[in-house]
């Protein structure tokens, strides 16, 4: 009997090591997240240190591994390449179909059905991660492009408002003559244009488009570049009139690109620039702007009424050698930090941490576009959003109010967009840096440079 | 015969090092490349053959023709600004009697600061408006504030005179070591023969180190034609594909558009080219000596 026990005893004990033994034991999922904040973001990497120690709580097979990666297109390919690539990480909106194309990123749509997140993204915001049905990305936010405004600038031009909103302009030619009274009275740039990078060609299309272009077709199956119809042409007479007729833009354009923009409305270089609400921390956090000068508006309307918002979304992307439990470990985690479609206690505790971090660090806390449709999801986000306000939401009102509009938000140009982009830019270029650009043969030359990109790579499929 | 073997194992060992790592480091990559370039690929991970597809392919992107011309144009530009610069600082520090060691690391200082440092400090130097500094200085003239770096025209020789300022001193000091290798006795005879300062510089000087800069000519012409980070940070190649050159294609193919295999292509381009440039060069030169 007694060696009976001992036998048994000895047994349980082993087990007891066995289960110890890292080794032996079921292998812990490790989960390595790219978002994991930098090290001089302190309050940042504290919020997530409370969201890892609630996670592993609540899924103790788990481990989280810190593994900052702030995306950069010089760095990816070796990363991704080498296997080192954290299970998710940030990209940027224009990069998806690039990384899906190159086998980087990996398919998600089986943990996203098994999640039923699927049918919660926002159907515009999806289109942008998936190919054909397949899914390959969850959003972190999604944007639409507004207008920022440094209030100050405009009260030193005497373009108030009696309840002390900035009177901004409602259509391209009153931002003309805005600009123009903003430069008259205050010495500084009405408007800050982008020309240095892709970014400049990707804000031109956002006022082509209002000024009623389109600017790829499609005909019999093939797609056909469509950059010099009459309506980008006269878009482009508008940006050569800002430089030389009206003297608004700042000093030098072509060296202007996404992040310049944000100091030059911070620091009152510029006193309009395009942007959208997902960057609000550039001029607040990252150039000292204080909350009361800043206001978001919306983009002006165009000669005959066109009046869209250009719209994408920031993802978060997966290792492409990331295993299924992996996936669903990252996506788990985005549910504490209250970047799931779903409403917990955690998920609600992660989106008061972010607004509290938010007003810590002076973010205005406005509402986020809405990259998921599920009504609960989003209306706990306005509950929090409106308990953290620190903002008067009359500079942001008339912003939100028009995205909310049917038919104002429109997704990015199908088809090679970055480089449409680059061909725009080299005319936006040309257009700021010589009074006698001719901007129609420029166009005309953008053009069938565009339609070549086209021919070889689209319509030959 | 074994013996002989015998007698060279020494030397390969001394060498094996520095084959091996050149192996690695520079004959594998630029073989993978070359293979790389005839193949379409997902990143780094080679599909299929294509044969000559992907040179046809860059050949007919619309940025290829300015940035092939533009290429020349940053070379001829850097041999009418730079390739005199250090052999006059070269001749002037040898001449100096005081201080010479100050000026002699003084030249070469820019060389240390790291090479994008230095891109965007000059962007702060041609920055357009009343706070760039080239425009403050041309201020005080009662010159106007310019947008340099939009003129097209002078976009790529103001790129070159910053190319310049940060890599002559290298070159001066090369220079400066060929000119005190010359043998004092030449100096002294032409002075006792009544040479003047020109005579001397004509007649002893610049024959004593023609073979010197012969070679750093062509390796002058080997490094501008990859010129890459300074429009990079400086212009991004604009305005309008003004300043852009053959190497921005290279990373705009590689790190804007992730497609290594088109990089590769143009990179090929540019080691062929610079092969018949350096080939001419040599032919040229060796029929003028005979």
């Amino acid at each position: 009997m007694g060696k009976k026990i001992a036998i048994l005893l000895l047994f349980v004990g082993m087990l007891f090591l066995v289960g110890n033994n890292p080794v032996l034991a079921q292998k812990k999922v490790v989960l390595k997240l790219g978002m994991w904040p930098e090290p001089t973001l302190k309050s940042d990497i504290e919020m997530f240190e409370k969201w890892k120690k609630e996670f592993e709580k609540k899924y103790p097979n788990v481990q989280v591994v810190p593994a900052t990666y702030k995306y950069a297109t010089d760095t990816f390919v070796p990363l991704a390449e080498s296997g080192n690539l954290p299970t998710i990480f940030e990209t940027w909106f224009t990069e998806p179909q690039k990384l899906i194309d190159g086998k980087f990123v990996r398919d998600i749509t089986v943990e996203l059905r098994r999640k039923g997140w699927d049918k919660l993204m926002n159907p515009s915001v999806k289109q942008i991660l998936s190919k054909g049905v397949r899914i390959y990305g969850v959003p972190r936010d999604a944007y639409a492009l507004g207008m920022y405004v440094n209030v100050e600038l405009f009260e030193k031009a005497g373009l108030v408002n009696p309840d002390g909103t900035p009177k901004y302009p409602k259509t391209w030619d009153e931002l003309a003559k805005t600009a123009k009274t903003i430069k008259d009275k205050t010495g500084r740039a009405g408007l800050c244009l982008l020309a240095k990078d892709n970014a400049g060609g990707w804000h031109f299309s956002q006022i082509a488009w209002n000024f009623g272009a389109k600017l790829q077709v499609q005909k019999s199956g093939k797609w056909y570049a469509n950059l010099n119809s009459p309506e980008v042409v006269t878009a482009m007479n508008f940006i050569k009139d800002l430089k030389w007729k009206y003297d608004v833009l700042t000093d030098d354009p072509t060296s202007e690109d996404w992040g310049s923009g944000f100091e030059a409305i911070a620091t009152g270089r510029a006193a309009m620039y395009l942007g959208a609400q997902d960057a609000v921390n550039q001029p607040t956090q990252v150039y000292g702007m204080p909350l009361d000068k800043l206001a978001i508006v919306p983009v002006p309307a165009g000669p005959k009424g066109h009046h869209y918002s250009l719209m994408g979304g920031t993802p978060y992307m997966f290792n492409a050698k990331a295993t299924s439990d992996e996936v669903m470990a990252a996506l788990n985690f985005l549910e504490i930090m209250g970047k799931a479609p779903v409403v917990t206690p955690e998920s609600l505790a992660g989106m008061r941490a972010d607004a509290e971090n938010r007003v810590k660090n002076g973010i205005p806390v406005v509402p986020s576009f809405p990259a998921w449709i599920d009504p609960a999801w989003l209306k706990a986000q306005d509950d929090v959003v409106k308990e953290y306000r620190n903002v008067d939401m009359a500079f942001y009102n008339d912003y939100y109010n028009w995205i909310k509009q049917k038919g104002v938000l429109k997704s990015e140009e199908p088809y090679l967009t970055q480089d449409m982009y680059a061909e725009l830019t080299k005319v936006l270029q040309a257009v700021v840096s010589n009074k006698n650009a001719d901007v129609k043969k420029l166009l005309d030359t953008a053009n069938s440079n565009f339609q070549k990109l086209l021919d070889m790579y689209v319509n030959k499929k | 015969m074994l013996k002989k073997y015998k007698k060279d194992i020494a030397g390969w060992m001394i060498m094996l090092p520095a084959l091996l790592l050149f192996t690695f480091f520079i004959w594998e990559p630029l073989l993978a490349s070359v293979v790389m370039s005839f193949f379409s690929a997902k990143g780094i991970r080679l599909e299929k053959f294509v044969g000559f597809q992907n040179y046809i392919e860059v050949l007919q992107h619309p940025d290829f023709k300015a940035a092939f011309s533009n290429t020349f144009v940053y070379t001829f530009w850097s041999l009418v600004i730079g390739f005199l610069v250090p052999i006059f600082l070269a001749i002037i520090i040898n001449e100096i009697i005081h201080l010479k060691g100050f000026f002699r690391i003084s030249v070469y200082l820019p060389n240390v600061i790291p090479g994008l440092a230095v891109a965007i400090m000059w962007t702060f130097i041609y920055r357009a408006g009343k706070t760039g500094l080239l425009n403050i200085i041309l201020g005080n003239l009662g010159v106007p504030p310019q947008a340099w770096l939009t003129k097209a025209h002078l976009v790529i020789p103001l790129i070159v005179m910053f190319m310049t300022w940060r890599s002559a001193g290298a070159t001066t000091l090369i220079y400066l070591a060929g000119l005190q290798g010359i043998d004092p006795e030449l100096y002294e005879a032409a002075a006792i023969d009544g040479a003047g300062l020109w005579a001397r510089l004509r007649y002893i000087t610049v024959p004593q180190i023609y073979n010197l800069a012969r070679t750093l000519l062509i390796l002058q012409i080997i490094s501008v034609f990859q010129v890459l980070y300074e429009p990079l940070i400086l212009t991004n190649g604009g305005p309008n594909n003004a300043s852009t050159s053959l190497m921005l294609l290279v990373y705009k193919y590689a790190f804007e558009k992730f497609d290594y295999s088109k990089a590769a292509a143009v990179s090929v381009i540019i080691a062929i080219i610079l092969i018949l440039l350096t080939a001419l060069y040599n032919k040229l030169v060796k029929e003028n000596e005979m």
